[in-house]
């Protein structure tokens, strides 16, 4: 024992009390917070926007993160009273509201809450019984991004992940509902209830040739396609945004003419949230042209559901130039809420294609 | 035979520090996603001394890695001692019980302690953290130390006991010298085990506050940048010194009696 | 108070804090997970659930759980063992033929690669294995991360044990006529049974559940069970399949333990 130098009483005492000291400095839960869940990286974390939230409004913002729409769920479910604004995909927002979980907005609070569209601001996803749950925010679409030094010409068609001259060059998201929704397109079908099913399940079989690994962050996207192990792969319309701007890789997003699938965020408010006024303060901000204009120039975002933000921007940037094309929202189908037997059978075939594949 | 082995062990030591090698080289080159060729640049260590967050965290995780190391050692030296020195009956059913930490998905144990803990008003917070850090630790420490317990056997334990030492004298200057590689063994593994935990901190950690293992993973959503490898070469190396330190300070894995 | 008493007391007293401990923060959120697994439906979810079988089952109907679970398991066998064979010389080289501060700075060499964060550990290892080696998005580059992640726990825990045994021993065996491979496999190698077990405990267990290696160095290789019980969770939110999924692996190895156990206990009884 007499070799240590200082003995280890005091040592520990010493631990604790620094410890002490550390775990104090950490943020309490203070008057003039407000906390967000969401993804990490989107949009309501950018720091400039909360240094101006915080100006205009004194609300210092916290943020926890979720990695996954069902641990966003579980997340709000075992936090009561913790949470002001949630990000929820539309799919989710009338469970939540079901199960009590989100409150209705009062959206005479939302002073951009007229310029929003009207499909995706009243949409039947959002509104019961003539309530807000939730104020659209943004939307994008999931189709297939290229790199253009590579292939020259733009694919039209989505049948491109399935060229054979693109074999082992193909990247794709491992995520059962994206995966056969997009076989979906391929085949012809409507992908929130594809009648076929076996049709689906061998189009994607036959991608064992052609993919080289799957992505499951934009960070991992951005690492394959720059280190060349894919030439073109399966991606969000806002992160190719963010890949090209930000990142500046030299890739383009396509909307190919059998269609890609749409989806729409909103912003909700919990239930028991400790500051619902300011909570709709974020919102409004967050809906703002301010707002928005910056976060697509600087960093890249999916297209907002403020229509006069979205015309604001410059003509060539994707949301206007792409996803502001009424010809191309034509060809769009929108995400539908899936059932538990669904959800639970595209798994199963998912994780089956999978297995073949390891073969 | 002796002659090969150096060559062996530095083999050995090459693989292990081969990534290692590539993680440090990348937190100096100035590209976010690793792109080679390799340009020198210190741009991503001044970001990391601007990033609050990612240092706040990084302190959290040493902080809680150490308490949990102290507190896991010592629980699990008690279990492996009893264990090794003593027979009886429910003692096979608290071997097996040291399975489900190690087995099961971190993410399920994450998920049902949120939940339990949510039940029965524990909550989240570093308190829940730490107490699931030392949960995962545990077997680590059993089975490490039990190993070195398992090795030596209890002679020198009962020829102290003949000599007319009291059990207590017995367990503190023969058992634990004794058993101090182990010990120190355990400690290390557990220090490691709560370091790099990342699902049971994720679930438990209230917003605001975070581990650094969680703001790695959850920044795989938008990208991590090298800001990370910068971090993780100065803990590595800052590891190094410290171990360096105690190995002066404190002379174990040596001679036998 | 007899010695019999004494006795109880000095074992309730030492295994009671760890777990107790245990009991609290992971064994009883695990028996919770146990009930959810025998449900119908994941909890919270707001549906009513009725007690079955059928998640159990279907492990052993699907071909998708039981035939991943058997490449889990494949893939523990080849890590531990490749772990273990280039693990133990290392540790038997620095036990005993390795002297003084080298031994204690080669130690410590060894277990700082434990402090790395393992994502960036991985992720470095993409680069390594993209080129020159051009091994990326195989199942042999999963091997390789893990063998490398996990070699640390069997260099230690073997270090450990032959660091306890008594060079005298293998001195007496020398001295009565013994070659050094005979008083290896007979004194040297039974008295560091107890370091190879912990090790296969250490690495064979948690290999089987891994998921993060799989799923960034194996591409299209990467399927085991590790990530479809993730999807359970993360995707179908189908806690009691998942949880069912857990259970059933974890019957499996400890099955698996046991059954090799009397072979190592043999081991042990030569000693």
């Amino acid at each position: 024992m007499s070799q240590f130098l200082i003995s280890r009483r005091s040592a520990l005492a010493l631990m604790g009390g620094a410890a002490a000291l550390t775990f104090n400095r950490l943020p309490a839960h203070a008057a003039g917070q407000l906390k967000v869940l969401n993804w990490q990286g989107y949009g309501t974390d950018e720091k400039w926007a909360l240094e101006l939230f915080k100006q205009k409004t004194g609300l210092e913002v916290v943020h926890d993160y979720f990695t996954s729409e069902q641990e966003m769920l579980t997340k709000v479910r075992t936090s009561p009273g913790i949470y002001d604004v949630v990000l929820m995909n539309n799919i989710y927002v009338m469970e939540a509201a079901g199960e009590g979980l989100i409150q209705p907005i009062d959206t005479s609070k939302i002073t951009n809450f007229a310029d929003l569209t009207p499909s995706l601001r009243d949409s039947p996803r959002f509104v019961k019984d003539g309530k807000h749950y939730a104020i659209s925010w943004v939307w994008g679409l999931t189709s297939f991004a290229y790199n253009t030094k590579k292939i020259s010409g733009q694919p039209d068609s989505i049948e491109a992940l399935w060229d054979p001259s693109h074999a082992g060059k193909v990247g794709w998201r491992d995520d059962a509902l994206e995966s056969i929704q997009m076989a979906a397109l391929a085949t012809g079908q409507d992908m929130n209830a594809p009648a076929d099913m076996d049709k689906v399940k061998a189009k994607l079989q036959a991608l064992k040739s052609q993919i080289k690994t799957f992505w499951s962050s934009e960070d991992e996207w951005n690492k394959y396609m720059a280190a060349g192990d894919y030439d073109i792969a399966v991606y969000w319309s806002g992160s190719a945004a963010r890949s090209k701007k930000a990142m500046k890789l030299p890739v383009e997003f396509v909307v190919p003419k059998e269609g890609a699938i749409g989806w729409f965020d909103g912003l909700t408010i919990a239930a028991n949230a400790p500051n619902p006024d300011g909570a709709a303060q974020f919102i409004d901000f967050m809906v703002s042209p301010e707002f928005y204009v910056r976060w697509d120039n600087e960093v890249g975002a999916p297209a907002s559901a403020n229509a006069k933000a979205n015309a604001q921007l410059p003509e060539d940037a994707l949301n206007r130039k792409v996803l502001g094309d009424p010809e191309v929202v034509k060809r769009v189908q929108w995400m539908a809420p899936v059932s538990e037997e669904q959800r639970q059978k595209n798994q199963e075939i998912w994780d089956e294609v999978k297995t073949g594949f390891a073969q | 035979m002796g002659r090969i082995v150096k060559p062996y062990l530095g083999v050995v030591l090459a693989f292990l520090y081969l990534p290692i090698g590539v993680m440090i080289l990348m937190a100096f080159n100035r590209s976010a996603l690793y792109e080679l060729p390799f340009t020198f640049d210190l741009v991503w260590f001044k970001a990391l001394l601007s990033n609050q967050r990612l240092m706040q965290a990084s302190w959290n995780s040493v902080w809680i890695a150490t308490i949990n190391a102290v507190i896991a050692t010592i629980l699990g030296t008690f279990a492996a001692y009893a264990f090794a020195r003593f027979e009886f009956r429910a003692k096979r059913v608290l071997q097996l019980l040291l399975f489900p930490p190690i087995t099961i998905p971190w993410l399920i144990i994450g998920t049902s302690m949120l939940i339990f803990f949510f039940w029965t008003g524990i909550g989240r917070g570093l308190h829940a953290i730490l107490l699931g850090h030392v949960a995962l630790s545990l077997p680590y420490v059993v089975v490490v130390v039990g190993a070195r317990l398992a090795s030596f056997g209890p002679q020198l334990e009962e020829a102290a006991a003949t000599l007319g030492a009291t059990p207590m004298q017995v367990f503190l200057r023969v058992t634990v010298p004794v058993l101090a590689p182990g010990i120190v063994a355990a400690a290390l593994f557990a220090f490691a085990v709560s370091f790099d935990q990342f699902v049971i901190s994720y679930f438990l950690a209230p917003p605001g506050t975070s581990t650094l293992p969680v703001e790695i993973y959850t920044a795989i959503r938008k990208g991590f940048t090298p800001e990370i490898n910068a971090i993780s070469s100065i803990i590595i190396l800052v590891s190094m010194g410290l171990m360096l330190i105690v190995a002066r300070l404190y002379k174990f894995g040596g001679d036998q009696a | 108070m007899n010695a019999a008493q004494h006795r109880t007391i000095a074992i309730v007293g030492l295994t009671a804090p760890a777990y107790l401990w245990l009991a609290l923060t992971v064994l009883l959120p695990l028996c919770a997970m146990l009930y959810f697994s025998f449900l119908t439906f994941s909890p919270m979810g707001g549906h009513e659930s009725e007690f079955t079988l059928k998640h159990y089952a279907s492990f052993f109907e699907k071909r998708i759980y039981w035939y991943n679970a058997w490449r889990s398991i494949e893939l523990a066998m080849y890590v531990t063992t490749l772990c273990l064979v280039v693990g133990y010389p290392a540790a038997l080289g620095l036990a005993k033929y390795v002297k003084g501060r080298w031994r204690e700075a080669i130690f410590l060499l060894i277990i700082l690669p434990f402090w790395s964060n393992a994502l960036v550990r991985t992720f470095s290892w993409t680069m390594v294995l993209r080129e020159p080696l051009n091994l990326l998005f195989t199942y042999p580059a999963i091997i390789i991360g893990l063998v490398h992640a996990y070699l640390p726990y069997a260099i230690l825990t073997c270090y450990i044990s032959l660091q306890a045994i008594d060079d005298a021993l293998i001195e007496a065996a020398r001295s009565l006529g013994a070659t050094q491979a005979q008083a290896f496999r007979r004194v040297t190698l039974p008295l560091s049974m107890p370091g190879v077990l912990a090790a296969i405990f250490l690495i064979f267990v948690p290999v089987i559940g891994s998921f993060m290696e799989p799923r960034i160095l194996g591409g299209k290789d990467a399927i085991m069970l590790g990530p479809i019980i993730e999807g359970q969770f993360n995707a179908a939110f189908n806690w009691p399949l998942g949880a069912a999924l857990s259970f059933t692996m974890l019957t499996i190895v400890l099955l698996i333990i046991l059954a090799a156990s009397p072979l190592l206990r043999r081991q042990l009884a030569r000693t």
